[in-house]
């Protein structure tokens, strides 16, 4: 029902220093409103009669100011575009916070939703992409400055810069998604174990037994067969079978 | 003078020495019993020392004192229960803080501790030195430092044991380890509500309880308690639980190990560089995974070597021993029921018994070398992915091995095993391994049937068939009705030692005697019922004129209350090839089955008039063939076990399982055993 009512840019802003003052001092006055947006006590009532008779705020002469849930999800949808829009151009332009601002509160009357929506999904596709990233930012900062790109020759250690880059961020995304476990570990080496996995009966037995945070284990050797495998912990050898061991969480020495 | 009396209970890990010790203050003198109510070994003995009477029980080995399985239970009751004087806690000492764990527990039981710090030479040599009045101190527990293979430091023990008992000190040492503010304030809270229970409290300490509680130890949530107790438990371990991340029962288990690192720092030294010791150069070789398993197969036909080469000739001399003794007996006693009862019942019956004593003394000492030696764990290390898949643990096979000495310890010693299901699985296979019994059926039929090159071949044979028949019958059973998630597989592999020559003996002659005592007690009386039921009632004088000496072996063997009854069962036993006269051995064997052989010797001796009579196994050859030779043994291998066994099992498990194996087994050989019979004699082998 909101997106139906178009505001003046004006009652815009009033909706929103509302919004702003009711969530600070729980209701508003007609004079908090007219201090903070630096006009006239008068030319406030004609604003709160029009948002009114929107039903965005509860407004009677003479009495506190409240905001209807309707008027309270016109404000914050204003509010979203003042941060999106502030956000995009101070850490994605570079330009300084209060120019950003300055441009945020002008233009998030004109732009329409779907810019808005774009320029969030831009924002969060630069930092989340892994093709663009944080140095991609920068580097568009480092060209504002000298207003030209780098020689050919730097553009293919950029490259080669990236290439690489990828290459860690992909071993780095596999080994979250699986941490190493102590089937990991190939016998001869140390590791620490840095958890046991929840939810397995054995954590106890495994604790009582000198296995939990911190531990150092070393994987001895396997078995014949393949399983189980022989651990030193805590000066003493232990059997334990692959099954139990995928559930103890390790970080290589 | 009147001794002072202690009673002293000896604690510890398994592989901790505990047991060296014990048996080198007690001797053989002990006395090894059940605590009531479960299977659990108590081994008891007593110390004369200075002015004291020195009552000592050997706890069972244990990690814990949670109740993780019964041994745990048990150990933590006799502490708290019977409140000893003191309790010695054996530490392996070059495994210290693994086995201090353990300590941290019995600290938290009020009882007066003294700490035998073991090995000690060992750990000297690994570059391990102690700050025994650190220890001593953060434990409020006398120390000693102990050899327990050599005997040294033993009487320091005892003099800290009496010190201890006469000046127990301060014993309220439940506060002595600090489990954070965190864990402090819940087990306050606790404290608290579990002050009302009076009972429970009384005996156990409420901060213990409340530490029980947060535990989630079964044992104790299972005792008594009101509703409110238990939602208090409920409510601080889910807060802790949030708090931790992780189970509060882990969680103080870490603590704990904390507050043994502690220890550890501040009192004990490393000075040389721990270098790869000879256990770990042994365990190159004998786990190695390319002949790790030719070792280990190797080493088990070494054992059957030893036990069947160096055996037989002592069970010739045992033989002929009894043989002197009954042609003496039948020189002085008149011929008669007397000479009868005594040559052929007796003598018969518990001598054929006992000549198989030097193998069974042999297969248990060569079963404790392996358990002593800490190369059974290793054999269980190299058996698991096998017994794993069929649905059994590396450590069922330590039970499967003893079961070749005897079913009903190797049953008893499936307490290791904490998952329920395949334990039961593991009780109910048990009797297929050929145990110290078959032996004997063994040993009498295969030189009877087979040419000497072929006897070690049948013998392993034997053996074989019934680890195979195990394997599948275990492979089921975890498939259908004992089905489910086998528990975890936690098994420490000891550093290898020297078996004592006490140990050995010891334990060897434990077992022996119960085999003798058994072949005195129960088979001496099955043998002379049986003796009677085949003896008596005779036919008329009239009935038997005119037949052959052999023909009224035969017509007085048939009349006999044994004869009549394996008449009876004859077409029953017969598509295995089995007459009566076999039928009555098979129902002796019920009682135990090296009464098959004892019943064998009555049924063939009875009657014989002739002075140089032929041996049993010559008998056997004129009247059998070779296969029925080995359906005998196939029949004996498989089918039910004895009364021992059955016994065993009913306490182990319930009479359901117990009759379910009884019967299951006995079908199973009696379908196998006529399969093997019928398609042996249509081929033509073996006839």
């Amino acid at each position: 029902m909101t997106k139906n009512i178009q505001l003046s840019a004006s009652l815009e802003d009033y909706l929103e220093t509302i919004y702003l003052i009711v969530a600070d001092k729980g209701a508003a006055r007609a004079k908090d409103i007219a201090d903070r947006l630096n006009v006239k006590a008068g030319s406030v009532t004609g604003a709160l009669q029009a948002l009114t008779k929107m039903k965005l705020i509860n407004y009677a002469p003479y009495e506190l100011i409240s905001i209807t849930p309707e008027g309270q999800e016109k404000a914050l949808e204003i509010i979203r575009k003042h941060e999106t829009l502030s956000d995009f151009f101070e850490n994605i332009l570079g330009v300084n916070s209060d120019i950003a601002e300055k441009g945020a509160c002008e233009m998030e009357h004109a732009v329409p939703d779907e810019i808005i929506d774009r320029i969030i999904l831009f924002s969060e596709f630069i930092q989340a992409c892994p093709k663009c990233g944080k140095n991609w930012v920068d580097r568009f900062q480092s060209y504002t400055q000298k207003l030209h790109l780098s020689s050919s020759e730097s553009c293919q250690t950029c490259l080669e810069d990236t290439a690489n880059r990828h290459k860690k961020e992909i071993a780095k995304m596999t080994d979250e998604t699986e941490p190493q476990t102590l089937l990991d570990i190939k016998p001869g080496n140390k590791c620490i174990v840095q958890r046991v996995k929840r939810g397995s009966s054995a954590s106890k037995r495994l604790a009582e037994m000198g296995i939990s945070r911190g531990t150092v284990i070393e994987v001895e050797r396997v078995a014949p067969l393949g399983d189980p495998i022989e651990i030193k912990v805590k000066g003493y050898h232990l059997s334990i079978r692959k099954n139990e061991a995928v559930n103890i969480i390790v970080e290589q020495q | 003078m009147q001794n002072k009396k202690l009673t002293v209970a000896i604690a510890g890990n398994p592989n901790s020495g505990k047991t060296t010790i014990f048996n080198a203050f007690t001797g053989a003198k002990q006395n090894v019993g059940n605590y009531p109510g479960v299977t659990v070994e108590k081994k008891e003995g007593t110390k004369i020392y200075k002015d004291y009477q020195v009552n000592l029980v050997d706890l069972p080995g244990t990690y814990s004192l949670a109740a993780n399985s019964v041994e745990e239970v048990v150990a933590r009751d006799y502490l708290i229960l019977e409140k000893p004087d003191v309790v010695i806690n054996v530490i392996d000492s070059g495994n210290f803080e693994r086995n201090l764990y353990l300590t941290t527990q019995i600290m938290e039981l009020n009882v007066p501790m003294v700490l035998a710090l073991n090995m000690a030479d060992i750990a000297e040599k690994q570059g391990f030195t102690f700050d025994i009045a650190k220890i001593s101190k953060f434990f409020n527990a006398n120390v000693v430092l102990t050899i327990g293979s050599k005997g040294s430091g033993l009487n320091e023990l005892l003099d800290a044991v009496i010190d201890k008992a006469n000046n127990p000190g301060n014993i309220d040492s439940a506060n002595l380890i600090n489990y954070g503010d965190d864990i402090e304030k819940e087990l306050d809270k606790l404290s608290s509500v579990v002050n009302k229970d009076h009972t429970l409290a009384q005996k156990y300490g409420r901060r213990w309880i409340a530490l029980k509680l947060l535990e989630h130890d079964e044992d104790i949530l299972s005792k008594e308690h009101n509703i409110e107790v238990l939602e208090a438990a409920h409510e601080s371990a889910s807060k802790l639980d949030k708090l931790f991340g992780d189970r509060p029962d882990v969680v103080i288990a870490e603590k704990r190990y904390g507050f043994i690192s502690g220890v550890h720092e501040q009192a004990v030294k490393h000075t040389a560089q721990r270098h790869h010791d000879i256990s770990d150069t042994i365990d190159t070789f004998l786990l190695n995974r390319a002949i790790g398993l030719p070792i280990f197969f190797l080493m088990m036909y070494l054992v059957f070597k030893l036990v069947f080469w160096a055996g037989d000739p002592l069970m010739g001399l045992i033989e002929s021993g009894f043989g002197i003794l009954s042609t003496g007996i039948s020189n002085i006693i008149p011929d008669g029921h007397l000479k009868s009862l005594i040559v052929d019942g007796i003598i018969g019956g518990v001598g054929g018994v006992i000549v198989f004593l030097p193998n069974i003394v042999l297969l248990f000492l060569a079963i404790s070398m392996l358990e002593d030696s800490g190369y059974m764990a290793r054999a269980a290390f190299l058996m698991d992915r096998i017994m794993k898949k069929i649905g059994l643990h590396g450590r069922s096979f330590i039970p499967m091995v003893i079961g070749f000495g005897c079913t009903v310890p190797a049953i008893m010693g499936t307490r290791i095993l904490e998952d329920k299901k395949s334990r039961f699985a593991t009780i109910l296979i048990l009797p297929l391994m050929s145990c110290g019994a078959r032996l004997p059926i063994y040993s009498l039929i295969i030189p009877a049937f087979f040419p000497v090159q072929w006897r070690g071949f049948v013998m392993w044979l034997m053996y074989v068939i019934g680890i195979i028949l195990a394997v599948i019958l275990a492979a089921i059973l975890r498939r259908t009705i004992l089905k489910g998630q086998s528990g975890i597989f936690l098994m420490e592999l000891p550093p290898y030692r020297m078996p004592t020559l006490r140990g050995l003996s010891i334990h060897v002659s434990n077992r022996s005697w119960l085999y003798l005592k058994k072949a005195g007690t129960v088979i001496l009386w099955i043998s002379i019922a049986l003796w009677a039921a085949t003896v008596y009632p005779k036919p008329s004088a009239e009935s038997l004129e005119g037949l052959t000496a052999e023909q009224v072996q035969q017509a007085e063997l048939e009349y006999s209350i044994v004869g009549r009854i394996g008449k009876t069962m004859e077409p029953v036993i017969k598509p295995m090839g089995f007459d009566y006269k076999i039928g009555t051995a098979l129902l002796g064997a019920l009682a135990a089955k090296e009464v098959f052989v004892a019943q064998m010797g009555i049924v063939f001796s009875v009657g014989e008039t002739d002075e140089e009579s032929d041996t049993l196994r010559d008998k056997l050859k004129n009247n059998y063939n070779p296969l029925q030779g080995f359906c005998i043994m196939l029949f004996c291998l498989i089918s039910a076990p004895c009364m021992a066994t059955l016994a065993v099992c009913r306490r182990e498990t319930n009479w359901k399982w117990a009759i379910f194996q009884f019967v299951g087994l006995t079908v199973i050989a009696f379908g196998l055993t006529t399969l093997v019979f019928q398609v042996g004699t249509a081929l033509n082998i073996g006839t």
